[in-house]
């Protein structure tokens, strides 16, 4: 649907416009986006017992599975295991379906999807998995996450770092990834793989914008710290460790 | 127009980074980084980091999955 701005809507642009405000409100608003169970409609309100469509299957296997790359990538930063990580997108897919008849066409069904995902992780699996920074982790001080942010480098050790990082082997990064804490590691991954905006980040992950900016720099932070020492390590890097000359 | 400083460039470096800023602001850190080998050279490290995670990030769902996620669709379909 194409609202322009130009032309003044029409009564009937504007009752659908309204329509489309509420449902896309009431989705945001929703804490948990797995269907209403069908006994909450009042019985006059439905028309008949739903019935998920031949067309309907088709579209959504159209639009929605070629997301399925993406969201077991996510799903990987989030169990970080290949079994749970295929288990998660399995039950996002199915809750996705399920309430694909409250999905607004032409509105962002990867966002969509993932607000699912991130749902369902979030009640399912990580009360399964031992955190010892659970809910704490927006809390806690740079020195306790072992940042270093007050670090001065002068430009040629930073143009070394750059061409470092550019050069670690993928599985270098990933390892790094999956070692900083859950929260900043989403919020890097939701920022820069998929480049959603902030705000769609503060829908996913239901919280401020200004958290998940702090999350994204803290977590951004921390990669970098944990690369740079890898780097070191290996002698990827030709910075010199520390005392650099200006 | 003045150089809005390398405090406020260091700032919103992550911003702009992100697309995230106005335009206005966005325009003030690129004229500042334009001058500013320092700004210029975090900024670098911002981007390839970006692109490392990236690539870092490019998995592949297995083959079984697909197949199983399109068993379990029809076999709500066919419950409903």
């Amino acid at each position: 649907m194409a609202l322009t701005l130009t032309a003044p809507p029409t009564t009937d642009e504007l009752s659908r416009g309204d329509t489309l405000t509420q449902e896309l409100h009431s989705l945001l608003m929703t804490t948990d986006v797995t269907p209403e169970p069908e006994a909450s409609v009042p019985a006059d309100a439905a028309p008949a017992k739903r019935v998920i469509s031949d067309d309907t299957r088709a579209l959504f296997e159209d639009q929605a599975l070629q997301y399925m790359d993406q969201l077991y990538a996510a799903a990987m930063r989030m169990t970080r295991n290949p079994s749970d990580a295929a288990d998660l997108v399995q039950e996002t897919f199915v809750k996705a379906y399920q309430a694909f008849g409250q999905f607004t066409q032409g509105t962002n069904l990867k966002a969509w999807l993932y607000r699912i995902q991130t749902n369902t992780f979030i009640n399912n699996y990580r009360k399964n998995q031992r955190n010892p920074y659970q809910g704490t982790i927006d809390e806690l001080e740079d020195w306790q996450l072992g940042n270093a942010e007050s670090v001065t480098q002068s430009t040629s050790t930073r143009s070394a770092e750059a061409e470092a990082i550019d050069h670690l082997p993928d599985s270098a990064v990933k390892d790094a990834l999956q070692s900083i804490p859950e929260d900043f590691r989403l919020a890097v991954y939701f920022a820069d793989v998929e480049g959603f905006s902030y705000q769609e980040i503060a829908d996913i992950m239901k919280t401020p914008v200004g958290t998940v900016m702090s999350r994204l720099h803290r977590g951004r932070r921390l990669l970098r710290d944990l690369l740079a020492d890898y780097a070191r390590d290996r002698g990827i890097s030709s910075a010199p460790a520390t005392g650099s000359t200006k | 127009m003045t150089d809005c400083g390398c405090d406020k460039a260091k700032a919103e470096l992550e911003e702009y980074l992100h697309n995230e800023l106005a335009k206005a602001d966005a325009a003030d850190i690129a004229e500042h980084m334009a001058n500013c080998v320092d700004c210029t050279g975090e900024h670098e490290v911002g981007v390839v980091l970006t692109a490392a995670v990236q690539r870092a990030c490019k998995e592949k769902a297995p083959e079984e999955l697909r197949n199983e996620v399109l068993l379990k669709l029809r076999e709500i379909q066919a419950t409903h």
